[in-house]
Protein backbone atom coordinates (compact mmCIF):
# COMPACT_ATOMS: atom_id res chain seq x y z
CA UNK A 1 0.00 0.00 0.00
CA UNK A 2 2.80 2.41 1.09
CA UNK A 3 4.43 1.39 -2.18
CA UNK A 4 2.29 1.79 -4.35
CA UNK A 5 1.23 5.70 -3.12
CA UNK A 6 4.85 6.30 -3.14
CA UNK A 7 5.42 5.15 -6.69
CA UNK A 8 3.36 7.69 -8.92
CA UNK A 9 4.82 10.96 -6.36
CA UNK A 10 8.08 9.95 -7.18
CA UNK A 11 7.43 9.47 -10.77
CA UNK A 12 5.29 12.88 -10.81
CA UNK A 13 8.57 14.37 -8.96
CA UNK A 14 11.09 12.89 -12.04
CA UNK A 15 8.67 14.55 -14.62
CA UNK A 16 8.42 17.79 -13.46
CA UNK A 17 12.48 17.43 -12.81
CA UNK A 18 12.89 16.86 -16.43
CA UNK A 19 10.46 19.56 -17.33
CA UNK A 20 12.38 21.91 -15.19
CA UNK A 21 15.76 20.74 -16.79
CA UNK A 22 14.48 21.24 -20.08
CA UNK A 23 13.26 24.63 -19.33
CA UNK A 24 16.66 25.62 -17.26
CA UNK A 25 18.53 24.63 -20.62
CA UNK A 26 15.97 26.42 -22.90
CA UNK A 27 16.67 29.27 -20.88
CA UNK A 28 20.47 29.29 -21.06
CA UNK A 29 20.73 28.25 -24.36
CA UNK A 30 20.82 31.57 -26.20
CA UNK A 31 23.59 32.83 -24.53
CA UNK A 32 25.30 30.10 -24.22
CA UNK A 33 25.50 29.91 -27.93
CA UNK A 34 26.44 33.41 -28.31
CA UNK A 35 29.54 32.67 -25.88
CA UNK A 36 30.74 29.52 -27.59
CA UNK A 37 30.86 31.67 -30.55
CA UNK A 38 31.97 34.79 -29.42
CA UNK A 39 33.93 34.27 -26.46
CA UNK A 40 35.22 30.63 -26.08
CA UNK A 41 35.71 30.00 -29.43
CA UNK A 42 37.69 33.09 -30.25
CA UNK A 43 39.77 32.81 -27.53
CA UNK A 44 41.03 29.40 -28.50
CA UNK A 45 41.05 30.47 -32.00
CA UNK A 46 43.10 33.16 -30.82
CA UNK A 47 45.94 31.43 -28.74
CA UNK A 48 45.77 28.62 -31.95
CA UNK A 49 46.41 31.72 -34.55
CA UNK A 50 49.27 32.99 -32.69
CA UNK A 51 51.08 29.79 -34.30
CA UNK A 52 50.00 30.36 -36.97
CA UNK A 53 50.73 32.44 -40.95
CA UNK A 54 46.84 34.01 -41.27
CA UNK A 55 46.14 36.04 -43.90
CA UNK A 56 42.40 37.39 -45.05
CA UNK A 57 42.87 35.82 -48.03
CA UNK A 58 42.05 33.01 -45.97
CA UNK A 59 46.00 30.73 -46.59
CA UNK A 60 46.19 29.56 -43.24
CA UNK A 61 50.10 27.41 -42.61
CA UNK A 62 50.78 26.22 -39.30
CA UNK A 63 54.26 27.89 -38.63
CA UNK A 64 54.88 26.75 -34.68
CA UNK A 65 57.36 29.10 -33.19
CA UNK A 66 57.93 31.44 -35.92
CA UNK A 67 55.78 34.05 -34.77
CA UNK A 68 57.06 33.99 -31.23
CA UNK A 69 60.75 34.24 -32.69
CA UNK A 70 59.18 37.13 -35.04
CA UNK A 71 57.85 38.89 -32.08
CA UNK A 72 61.52 38.56 -30.27
CA UNK A 73 63.19 39.87 -33.10
CA UNK A 74 60.47 42.88 -33.58
CA UNK A 75 61.71 46.24 -32.08
CA UNK A 76 58.41 47.55 -32.91
CA UNK A 77 56.92 44.60 -30.63
CA UNK A 78 59.72 45.45 -28.21
CA UNK A 79 59.15 49.94 -28.48
CA UNK A 80 54.99 48.62 -27.70
CA UNK A 81 56.09 46.31 -24.75
CA UNK A 82 58.00 49.52 -23.44
CA UNK A 83 55.54 52.13 -23.88
CA UNK A 84 52.85 49.98 -22.69
CA UNK A 85 54.66 49.79 -19.28
CA UNK A 86 55.76 53.21 -19.01
CA UNK A 87 52.57 54.31 -19.52
CA UNK A 88 51.14 51.67 -16.80
CA UNK A 89 53.76 52.92 -14.25
CA UNK A 90 52.77 56.28 -14.46
CA UNK A 91 49.55 56.03 -14.92
CA UNK A 92 48.02 53.00 -12.43
CA UNK A 93 49.58 54.50 -8.97
CA UNK A 94 48.56 58.13 -10.19
CA UNK A 95 44.78 57.25 -10.58
CA UNK A 96 45.03 55.10 -7.35
CA UNK A 97 46.03 57.99 -5.44
CA UNK A 98 43.64 60.47 -6.91
CA UNK A 99 40.46 57.93 -6.42
CA UNK A 100 41.65 57.26 -2.68
CA UNK A 101 42.47 60.97 -1.91
CA UNK A 102 38.60 62.24 -3.47
CA UNK A 103 37.06 59.53 -1.98
CA UNK A 104 38.78 60.71 1.58
CA UNK A 105 37.73 64.61 0.47
CA UNK A 106 33.93 63.80 -0.07
CA UNK A 107 33.47 60.64 2.40
CA UNK A 108 31.72 61.88 5.01
CA UNK A 109 28.47 64.13 4.18
CA UNK A 110 28.36 67.87 3.76
CA UNK A 111 26.76 70.88 1.95
CA UNK A 112 27.27 69.86 -1.69
CA UNK A 113 28.73 66.52 -1.53
CA UNK A 114 26.11 65.26 -4.20
CA UNK A 115 27.61 67.93 -6.49
CA UNK A 116 30.97 66.82 -6.37
CA UNK A 117 30.57 63.11 -6.39
CA UNK A 118 28.75 63.60 -10.09
CA UNK A 119 31.43 65.88 -11.30
CA UNK A 120 33.94 63.44 -10.31
CA UNK A 121 32.46 60.87 -11.94
CA UNK A 122 31.13 63.03 -15.03
CA UNK A 123 34.37 61.96 -17.19
CA UNK A 124 34.20 58.44 -16.83
CA UNK A 125 31.06 58.24 -18.72
CA UNK A 126 32.54 60.65 -21.38
CA UNK A 127 33.94 58.82 -24.78
CA UNK A 128 37.65 58.77 -24.45
CA UNK A 129 37.33 59.70 -28.19
CA UNK A 130 35.99 62.62 -27.09
CA UNK A 131 38.30 63.43 -24.10
CA UNK A 132 41.12 62.83 -26.63
CA UNK A 133 39.99 65.65 -29.09
CA UNK A 134 39.55 68.27 -26.59
CA UNK A 135 43.16 67.30 -24.86
CA UNK A 136 44.71 67.22 -27.80
CA UNK A 137 43.91 71.33 -27.63
CA UNK A 138 44.88 71.46 -23.81
CA UNK A 139 48.15 69.90 -24.86
CA UNK A 140 48.75 71.81 -28.01
CA UNK A 141 51.31 74.23 -28.26
CA UNK A 142 48.26 77.12 -28.15
CA UNK A 143 46.32 75.60 -25.35
CA UNK A 144 46.16 75.86 -21.70
CA UNK A 145 48.95 73.73 -20.88
CA UNK A 146 52.02 74.94 -22.66
CA UNK A 147 50.87 78.09 -21.88
CA UNK A 148 50.72 77.39 -18.27
CA UNK A 149 54.09 76.04 -17.98
CA UNK A 150 55.30 79.19 -20.70
CA UNK A 151 54.21 81.48 -17.75
CA UNK A 152 55.96 79.54 -15.08
CA UNK A 153 58.92 79.90 -17.00
CA UNK A 154 58.96 76.44 -17.87
CA UNK A 155 59.83 75.04 -21.63
CA UNK A 156 56.27 75.43 -23.39
CA UNK A 157 56.51 73.15 -26.56
CA UNK A 158 53.44 70.90 -26.94
CA UNK A 159 54.21 67.48 -24.45
CA UNK A 160 52.56 66.00 -27.53
CA UNK A 161 55.26 66.59 -29.89
CA UNK A 162 57.76 65.36 -27.40
CA UNK A 163 58.98 61.78 -27.74
CA UNK A 164 59.80 61.58 -23.78
CA UNK A 165 56.56 63.80 -22.56
CA UNK A 166 54.15 62.39 -24.91
CA UNK A 167 53.54 59.07 -22.60
CA UNK A 168 53.22 61.62 -18.93
CA UNK A 169 50.36 63.51 -21.06
CA UNK A 170 48.65 60.30 -22.22
CA UNK A 171 49.03 59.45 -18.74
CA UNK A 172 47.65 62.24 -16.99
CA UNK A 173 44.82 62.03 -19.83
CA UNK A 174 44.03 58.72 -18.62
CA UNK A 175 44.15 59.89 -14.74
CA UNK A 176 41.83 62.48 -15.46
CA UNK A 177 39.14 60.48 -17.30
CA UNK A 178 39.16 57.75 -14.97
CA UNK A 179 39.73 59.01 -10.83
CA UNK A 180 35.95 59.20 -10.39
CA UNK A 181 35.64 55.32 -11.11
CA UNK A 182 38.20 54.23 -8.52
CA UNK A 183 36.89 57.19 -5.94
CA UNK A 184 33.38 55.41 -5.89
CA UNK A 185 34.88 52.08 -5.47
CA UNK A 186 37.33 53.42 -2.53
CA UNK A 187 34.26 55.62 -1.06
CA UNK A 188 31.77 52.32 -1.34
CA UNK A 189 34.36 50.60 1.05
CA UNK A 190 34.97 53.46 3.25
CA UNK A 191 31.44 54.43 4.15
CA UNK A 192 31.36 50.22 5.44
CA UNK A 193 33.72 51.00 7.91
CA UNK A 194 32.76 51.04 11.44
CA UNK A 195 33.54 54.40 13.19
CA UNK A 196 34.18 52.91 16.41
CA UNK A 197 38.16 52.64 15.81
CA UNK A 198 38.37 56.27 14.35
CA UNK A 199 36.58 57.46 17.02
CA UNK A 200 37.93 55.71 19.94
CA UNK A 201 41.67 56.84 17.97
CA UNK A 202 40.23 60.38 17.98
CA UNK A 203 39.35 60.26 21.88
CA UNK A 204 43.08 59.07 22.22
CA UNK A 205 44.07 62.08 19.99
CA UNK A 206 45.48 60.94 16.96
CA UNK A 207 45.65 63.02 14.27
CA UNK A 208 43.86 62.87 11.32
CA UNK A 209 47.25 61.68 9.17
CA UNK A 210 47.93 59.13 12.30
CA UNK A 211 43.92 57.71 11.73
CA UNK A 212 44.19 57.45 8.23
CA UNK A 213 47.57 55.46 8.40
CA UNK A 214 46.97 53.37 11.10
CA UNK A 215 43.18 52.69 10.89
CA UNK A 216 41.44 53.29 7.82
CA UNK A 217 44.51 52.42 5.53
CA UNK A 218 44.76 48.91 6.57
CA UNK A 219 40.90 48.46 6.05
CA UNK A 220 41.23 49.67 2.65
CA UNK A 221 44.07 47.46 1.66
CA UNK A 222 41.70 44.59 -0.25
CA UNK A 223 40.08 47.37 -2.18
CA UNK A 224 43.10 48.88 -3.07
CA UNK A 225 44.71 45.77 -4.18
CA UNK A 226 41.28 45.55 -6.38
CA UNK A 227 42.06 48.68 -8.15
CA UNK A 228 45.39 47.98 -8.98
CA UNK A 229 44.66 44.76 -10.59
CA UNK A 230 41.72 46.21 -12.70
CA UNK A 231 43.74 49.58 -13.55
CA UNK A 232 46.75 47.81 -14.63
CA UNK A 233 45.15 45.06 -16.75
CA UNK A 234 43.08 48.09 -18.31
CA UNK A 235 46.10 49.59 -19.17
CA UNK A 236 47.91 47.16 -20.64
CA UNK A 237 45.43 47.62 -23.24
CA UNK A 238 45.11 51.14 -23.46
CA UNK A 239 44.14 51.87 -27.22
CA UNK A 240 40.81 54.69 -27.71
CA UNK A 241 43.09 57.25 -25.97
CA UNK A 242 46.37 56.60 -27.84
CA UNK A 243 44.58 56.04 -31.74
CA UNK A 244 42.55 59.53 -31.20
CA UNK A 245 44.86 61.52 -29.39
CA UNK A 246 48.58 60.72 -30.97
CA UNK A 247 47.96 57.84 -32.97
CA UNK A 248 51.28 55.87 -31.28
CA UNK A 249 53.37 59.25 -32.38
CA UNK A 250 55.41 61.04 -32.20
CA UNK A 251 57.64 58.27 -34.19
CA UNK A 252 55.95 55.60 -32.25
CA UNK A 253 56.85 57.08 -28.55
CA UNK A 254 53.34 56.22 -27.67
CA UNK A 255 52.60 53.32 -29.63
CA UNK A 256 51.09 50.79 -27.02
CA UNK A 257 50.34 47.01 -27.35
CA UNK A 258 46.86 47.10 -28.53
CA UNK A 259 48.11 49.87 -31.79
CA UNK A 260 50.15 47.39 -32.53
CA UNK A 261 47.99 44.25 -32.57
CA UNK A 262 45.06 46.79 -34.41
CA UNK A 263 47.98 47.85 -37.31
CA UNK A 264 49.25 44.54 -37.61
CA UNK A 265 46.13 42.64 -37.82
CA UNK A 266 43.56 45.51 -39.75
CA UNK A 267 46.30 47.96 -41.53
CA UNK A 268 48.91 45.23 -42.80
CA UNK A 269 46.13 41.85 -42.32
CA UNK A 270 48.78 39.81 -40.78
CA UNK A 271 46.43 38.18 -38.49
CA UNK A 272 48.76 35.25 -37.22
CA UNK A 273 51.00 37.78 -36.32
CA UNK A 274 48.50 40.38 -34.28
CA UNK A 275 46.98 36.85 -33.09
CA UNK A 276 50.98 36.59 -30.72
CA UNK A 277 50.81 40.19 -29.71
CA UNK A 278 46.79 39.17 -28.61
CA UNK A 279 48.73 36.30 -26.74
CA UNK A 280 51.75 38.15 -25.19
CA UNK A 281 48.96 40.33 -23.70
CA UNK A 282 47.38 37.85 -22.20
CA UNK A 283 49.98 35.90 -21.11
CA UNK A 284 51.07 39.78 -19.07
CA UNK A 285 47.02 39.73 -17.64
CA UNK A 286 47.98 36.41 -16.52
CA UNK A 287 50.86 37.08 -14.54
CA UNK A 288 48.88 40.11 -12.68
CA UNK A 289 46.18 37.66 -11.96
CA UNK A 290 49.09 35.19 -10.59
CA UNK A 291 50.64 37.91 -7.99
CA UNK A 292 47.30 38.61 -7.16
CA UNK A 293 46.35 35.33 -6.08
CA UNK A 294 49.81 35.28 -4.69
CA UNK A 295 49.29 37.96 -2.71
CA UNK A 296 45.55 37.36 -1.53
CA UNK A 297 47.05 33.61 -0.52
CA UNK A 298 50.12 35.66 1.87
CA UNK A 299 47.65 37.64 3.59
CA UNK A 300 45.18 34.74 4.28
CA UNK B 1 18.06 63.87 23.64
CA UNK B 2 14.30 62.53 24.63
CA UNK B 3 15.92 58.78 24.40
CA UNK B 4 18.19 59.35 27.26
CA UNK B 5 15.19 60.67 29.61
CA UNK B 6 12.55 57.64 28.75
CA UNK B 7 15.54 54.80 28.78
CA UNK B 8 15.79 53.57 32.45
CA UNK B 9 17.28 50.77 32.20
CA UNK B 10 20.16 52.08 30.92
CA UNK B 11 23.38 51.75 33.30
CA UNK B 12 24.48 55.27 34.64
CA UNK B 13 28.01 54.77 33.73
CA UNK B 14 27.69 53.96 29.83
CA UNK B 15 26.72 56.99 27.74
CA UNK B 16 23.47 56.94 26.14
CA UNK B 17 23.84 55.67 22.42
CA UNK B 18 22.02 58.26 20.13
CA UNK B 19 23.44 61.60 22.15
CA UNK B 20 27.30 59.73 22.06
CA UNK B 21 27.17 58.79 17.99
CA UNK B 22 25.87 62.08 17.21
CA UNK B 23 29.09 64.02 19.06
CA UNK B 24 31.02 61.72 17.94
CA UNK B 25 29.69 62.10 14.28
CA UNK B 26 30.84 66.00 14.83
CA UNK B 27 34.26 64.90 15.97
CA UNK B 28 35.31 63.20 13.59
CA UNK B 29 34.13 66.04 11.07
CA UNK B 30 37.12 68.59 10.10
CA UNK B 31 37.24 71.88 12.27
CA UNK B 32 36.44 75.06 10.55
CA UNK B 33 40.37 75.00 9.36
CA UNK B 34 40.06 71.66 7.73
CA UNK B 35 36.63 72.89 6.61
CA UNK B 36 38.00 75.59 4.30
CA UNK B 37 40.53 72.64 3.40
CA UNK B 38 38.32 70.44 1.98
CA UNK B 39 36.20 73.26 0.34
CA UNK B 40 39.46 74.55 -1.54
CA UNK B 41 40.65 71.26 -2.52
CA UNK B 42 37.24 69.63 -3.62
CA UNK B 43 37.04 73.46 -5.97
CA UNK B 44 40.39 73.59 -7.45
CA UNK B 45 39.96 69.46 -8.53
CA UNK B 46 36.08 70.48 -9.75
CA UNK B 47 37.68 72.73 -11.71
CA UNK B 48 40.12 71.01 -13.36
CA UNK B 49 37.87 68.15 -14.04
CA UNK B 50 35.30 70.50 -15.36
CA UNK B 51 37.28 73.13 -17.76
CA UNK B 52 37.74 70.15 -20.47
CA UNK B 53 34.16 70.51 -20.98
CA UNK B 54 33.66 74.17 -20.64
CA UNK B 55 36.32 73.96 -23.02
CA UNK B 56 34.51 72.13 -25.45
CA UNK B 57 31.16 73.84 -25.19
CA UNK B 58 33.11 77.30 -25.55
CA UNK B 59 35.64 76.15 -28.85
CA UNK B 60 33.13 74.69 -30.41
CA UNK B 61 31.37 78.25 -30.59
CA UNK B 62 33.97 80.17 -31.84
CA UNK B 63 35.42 80.59 -35.49
CA UNK B 64 38.04 78.10 -36.60
CA UNK B 65 41.19 80.32 -36.08
CA UNK B 66 40.56 81.09 -32.57
CA UNK B 67 42.65 78.03 -30.24
CA UNK B 68 44.44 80.22 -28.22
CA UNK B 69 44.80 79.68 -24.09
CA UNK B 70 43.48 81.74 -22.69
CA UNK B 71 41.87 84.43 -25.27
CA UNK B 72 39.62 82.04 -26.82
CA UNK B 73 38.00 80.97 -23.99
CA UNK B 74 35.31 83.99 -23.29
CA UNK B 75 31.81 81.96 -23.76
CA UNK B 76 30.80 85.52 -26.29
CA UNK B 77 30.29 86.38 -29.36
CA UNK B 78 28.64 83.10 -30.18
CA UNK B 79 29.91 81.49 -33.99
CA UNK B 80 27.51 78.59 -35.19
CA UNK B 81 29.52 78.13 -37.99
CA UNK B 82 31.22 74.90 -36.74
CA UNK B 83 27.62 73.50 -35.92
CA UNK B 84 26.93 74.77 -39.64
CA UNK B 85 29.19 73.10 -40.87
CA UNK B 86 28.94 69.89 -38.96
CA UNK B 87 25.55 69.41 -39.59
CA UNK B 88 25.86 70.30 -43.48
CA UNK B 89 28.48 68.30 -44.58
CA UNK B 90 29.39 65.62 -42.10
CA UNK B 91 27.62 62.46 -42.17
CA UNK B 92 26.94 63.11 -38.36
CA UNK B 93 23.53 62.40 -38.35
CA UNK B 94 24.03 58.68 -39.95
CA UNK B 95 26.48 58.44 -37.05
CA UNK B 96 24.52 59.09 -34.15
CA UNK B 97 21.83 57.20 -36.20
CA UNK B 98 24.53 53.86 -35.76
CA UNK B 99 25.50 54.58 -32.67
CA UNK B 100 21.88 54.83 -30.83
CA UNK B 101 20.63 51.34 -33.19
CA UNK B 102 24.35 49.21 -31.66
CA UNK B 103 23.45 51.16 -28.26
CA UNK B 104 19.81 50.62 -28.09
CA UNK B 105 19.33 46.96 -29.43
CA UNK B 106 22.47 45.80 -27.81
CA UNK B 107 21.08 46.83 -24.68
CA UNK B 108 17.52 44.85 -25.14
CA UNK B 109 19.47 42.00 -26.12
CA UNK B 110 22.03 41.65 -23.56
CA UNK B 111 19.71 42.40 -20.47
CA UNK B 112 16.71 39.49 -22.40
CA UNK B 113 19.72 36.93 -22.79
CA UNK B 114 21.64 37.51 -19.01
CA UNK B 115 18.19 37.79 -17.13
CA UNK B 116 17.11 34.32 -19.29
CA UNK B 117 20.65 32.49 -19.01
CA UNK B 118 21.10 34.54 -15.57
CA UNK B 119 17.47 32.78 -14.02
CA UNK B 120 18.04 29.46 -15.51
CA UNK B 121 21.82 28.85 -13.44
CA UNK B 122 19.96 30.40 -10.57
CA UNK B 123 16.98 28.57 -9.78
CA UNK B 124 16.95 26.06 -12.30
CA UNK B 125 18.77 22.42 -11.94
CA UNK B 126 19.99 20.71 -15.45
CA UNK B 127 22.79 18.88 -16.58
CA UNK B 128 26.08 20.84 -17.84
CA UNK B 129 25.00 23.84 -15.61
CA UNK B 130 28.10 24.20 -13.19
CA UNK B 131 30.49 23.62 -16.50
CA UNK B 132 28.72 26.08 -18.06
CA UNK B 133 28.27 28.69 -15.17
CA UNK B 134 32.08 27.90 -14.82
CA UNK B 135 33.13 28.49 -18.53
CA UNK B 136 31.44 31.58 -18.73
CA UNK B 137 33.38 32.96 -15.73
CA UNK B 138 36.57 31.74 -16.95
CA UNK B 139 36.03 33.98 -19.87
CA UNK B 140 35.82 36.83 -18.33
CA UNK B 141 39.46 36.95 -17.40
CA UNK B 142 40.57 36.45 -21.08
CA UNK B 143 41.55 40.07 -22.43
CA UNK B 144 38.98 41.02 -25.24
CA UNK B 145 41.99 41.53 -27.38
CA UNK B 146 42.61 38.45 -27.56
CA UNK B 147 39.27 37.29 -29.17
CA UNK B 148 38.91 40.86 -31.10
CA UNK B 149 40.80 38.81 -34.54
CA UNK B 150 39.11 35.49 -34.66
CA UNK B 151 36.09 36.86 -34.02
CA UNK B 152 36.86 39.66 -36.73
CA UNK B 153 37.50 36.60 -39.16
CA UNK B 154 34.19 34.88 -38.22
CA UNK B 155 32.17 38.01 -38.84
CA UNK B 156 34.28 38.35 -42.20
CA UNK B 157 33.44 35.03 -43.20
CA UNK B 158 29.76 34.89 -43.23
CA UNK B 159 29.48 38.39 -44.41
CA UNK B 160 28.80 40.77 -41.33
CA UNK B 161 31.84 43.16 -42.34
CA UNK B 162 29.69 46.68 -42.99
CA UNK B 163 26.35 45.63 -41.55
CA UNK B 164 24.21 46.22 -38.22
CA UNK B 165 23.85 42.59 -37.31
CA UNK B 166 27.71 42.24 -37.97
CA UNK B 167 28.53 45.16 -35.73
CA UNK B 168 26.32 44.22 -32.76
CA UNK B 169 25.99 40.24 -32.64
CA UNK B 170 29.68 39.35 -31.24
CA UNK B 171 29.47 41.69 -28.56
CA UNK B 172 25.93 40.22 -27.05
CA UNK B 173 28.13 37.52 -25.45
CA UNK B 174 28.58 39.03 -22.34
CA UNK B 175 29.51 37.05 -19.34
CA UNK B 176 29.86 39.47 -16.76
CA UNK B 177 25.99 40.62 -17.44
CA UNK B 178 25.09 36.86 -17.34
CA UNK B 179 27.04 36.79 -13.96
CA UNK B 180 25.84 39.68 -12.25
CA UNK B 181 21.76 38.49 -12.93
CA UNK B 182 22.56 35.07 -11.70
CA UNK B 183 23.77 36.67 -8.66
CA UNK B 184 20.97 38.87 -8.12
CA UNK B 185 18.41 36.06 -9.15
CA UNK B 186 19.96 33.78 -6.27
CA UNK B 187 19.13 36.60 -3.62
CA UNK B 188 15.28 36.41 -4.35
CA UNK B 189 13.41 34.31 -2.48
CA UNK B 190 12.21 30.35 -3.61
CA UNK B 191 9.27 30.75 -2.29
CA UNK B 192 8.39 33.11 -5.02
CA UNK B 193 8.52 31.41 -7.51
CA UNK B 194 7.19 27.89 -5.56
CA UNK B 195 3.58 30.01 -5.24
CA UNK B 196 3.43 30.40 -8.79
CA UNK B 197 4.22 27.29 -10.06
CA UNK B 198 1.49 25.80 -8.28
CA UNK B 199 -1.20 28.05 -9.76
CA UNK B 200 0.19 26.80 -13.04
CA UNK B 201 1.68 29.54 -14.56
CA UNK B 202 3.81 28.62 -17.67
CA UNK B 203 7.39 28.73 -17.60
CA UNK B 204 7.55 31.16 -19.99
CA UNK B 205 4.73 33.52 -18.39
CA UNK B 206 6.61 32.77 -14.85
CA UNK B 207 9.94 34.60 -16.17
CA UNK B 208 7.50 37.51 -17.94
CA UNK B 209 5.24 38.23 -15.06
CA UNK B 210 7.13 37.30 -11.91
CA UNK B 211 11.17 37.32 -12.50
CA UNK B 212 11.44 40.29 -14.92
CA UNK B 213 9.31 42.23 -12.40
CA UNK B 214 11.70 41.73 -9.72
CA UNK B 215 14.87 42.16 -11.82
CA UNK B 216 14.08 46.19 -12.55
CA UNK B 217 16.55 47.37 -10.22
CA UNK B 218 19.63 45.45 -11.82
CA UNK B 219 18.29 45.38 -15.00
CA UNK B 220 17.80 49.62 -14.59
CA UNK B 221 21.66 49.42 -13.40
CA UNK B 222 23.21 47.08 -15.68
CA UNK B 223 21.14 48.39 -18.52
CA UNK B 224 22.93 51.88 -18.36
CA UNK B 225 26.94 50.25 -17.85
CA UNK B 226 25.93 48.04 -21.25
CA UNK B 227 24.60 51.33 -23.13
CA UNK B 228 26.91 52.85 -21.63
CA UNK B 229 29.98 50.77 -22.86
CA UNK B 230 28.62 50.56 -26.21
CA UNK B 231 28.10 54.24 -27.08
CA UNK B 232 31.30 54.94 -25.99
CA UNK B 233 32.88 51.98 -28.03
CA UNK B 234 35.91 52.77 -30.72
CA UNK B 235 37.61 49.35 -31.34
CA UNK B 236 35.03 46.82 -32.35
CA UNK B 237 32.80 49.35 -34.53
CA UNK B 238 36.23 51.00 -36.15
CA UNK B 239 36.91 47.15 -37.24
CA UNK B 240 33.26 46.06 -38.08
CA UNK B 241 32.26 49.62 -39.81
CA UNK B 242 34.94 50.26 -42.46
CA UNK B 243 32.37 51.89 -44.86
CA UNK B 244 31.58 55.81 -43.95
CA UNK B 245 27.98 54.84 -43.95
CA UNK B 246 28.39 52.11 -41.13
CA UNK B 247 30.86 54.76 -38.65
CA UNK B 248 29.20 55.12 -35.04
CA UNK B 249 30.13 58.37 -33.11
CA UNK B 250 33.18 57.42 -31.94
CA UNK B 251 34.68 56.16 -34.96
CA UNK B 252 33.64 59.24 -36.92
CA UNK B 253 35.25 61.83 -34.78
CA UNK B 254 38.15 59.63 -34.45
CA UNK B 255 38.13 59.65 -38.30
CA UNK B 256 37.90 63.79 -38.66
CA UNK B 257 40.73 63.70 -36.14
CA UNK B 258 43.16 62.33 -39.07
CA UNK B 259 41.54 64.08 -42.09
CA UNK B 260 42.53 67.22 -40.15
CA UNK B 261 39.34 69.17 -40.01
CA UNK B 262 39.68 72.47 -37.79
CA UNK B 263 39.38 71.79 -34.03
CA UNK B 264 36.06 74.01 -33.94
CA UNK B 265 34.32 71.64 -35.90
CA UNK B 266 35.58 68.16 -33.83
CA UNK B 267 34.16 69.64 -31.19
CA UNK B 268 30.74 70.80 -32.78
CA UNK B 269 30.84 67.11 -32.98
CA UNK B 270 32.04 66.13 -30.17
CA UNK B 271 29.13 68.18 -28.15
CA UNK B 272 27.00 66.41 -30.50
CA UNK B 273 27.87 62.90 -29.25
CA UNK B 274 28.39 63.95 -25.30
CA UNK B 275 24.52 65.38 -25.61
CA UNK B 276 23.02 62.46 -25.04
CA UNK B 277 25.27 60.74 -22.56
CA UNK B 278 25.19 63.94 -20.46
CA UNK B 279 21.53 64.21 -20.24
CA UNK B 280 21.85 60.10 -19.81
CA UNK B 281 23.86 60.93 -16.67
CA UNK B 282 21.79 63.37 -15.54
CA UNK B 283 18.49 61.82 -15.03
CA UNK B 284 19.94 58.43 -14.00
CA UNK B 285 22.50 59.05 -12.59
CA UNK B 286 22.17 56.82 -8.94
CA UNK B 287 22.33 53.83 -11.52
CA UNK B 288 25.61 54.73 -12.89
CA UNK B 289 26.82 54.88 -9.34
CA UNK B 290 25.41 51.92 -8.52
CA UNK B 291 26.82 50.23 -11.45
CA UNK B 292 30.04 51.16 -10.04
CA UNK B 293 29.96 49.25 -6.96
CA UNK B 294 28.61 46.54 -8.08
CA UNK B 295 31.64 46.24 -9.59
CA UNK B 296 33.14 44.13 -11.99
CA UNK B 297 31.97 45.74 -14.91
CA UNK B 298 34.18 47.37 -17.12
CA UNK B 299 34.37 51.03 -15.95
Amino acid sequence: MAVSAQLPARRARRVIARREARWGLLFVLPAFLLFLAFRFGPAIAGLVLGFMEYTIGGDAEWTGLDNARRLADDPVFWQSLRVTVVYTVLYVPLTVAASVGLALLVRRGFRGVGFFRSVFFLPVVTSLVLVATIFSWVFSSAGPWSRILGWLGLPDDSWLASSTLVLPALALVGVWSHFGYGMLIVLARLQDLPREQEEAALTDGAGPWQRFRWIVLPQLKPVLFFLLVIETTASFQVFDLVYAMTGGGPARASYTLVMALYDQGFKYFDLGYASAIGAALFAMTLVVALIQRLALGRDK
Amino acid sequence: MTTTTTAPTSAPSTPPPPTRRRRSYRALQPGPGGTVLRYVLLTVASVVTLFPFYAMVVLSLKPAAAVEFPGSLLPWPVNLDAYATVLDSRSILRWLLNTTIYSVVSVVAVLALAAMAGYAFAKKRFPGRETMFWSFLAMVMVPYHVTLIPTFILIAKVGGVDTYWGLILPTLANAQAVFLMRQFIQGLPDELFEAAKIDGASEWRMFVRIVLPLCKPILATLGVFVFLWHWNDLLWPLIIGQSGDMRTLTVGIASLQQEQVPLNVMLAGSVVAFVPIFAAYLVGQRYFTEGVTMSGIKG
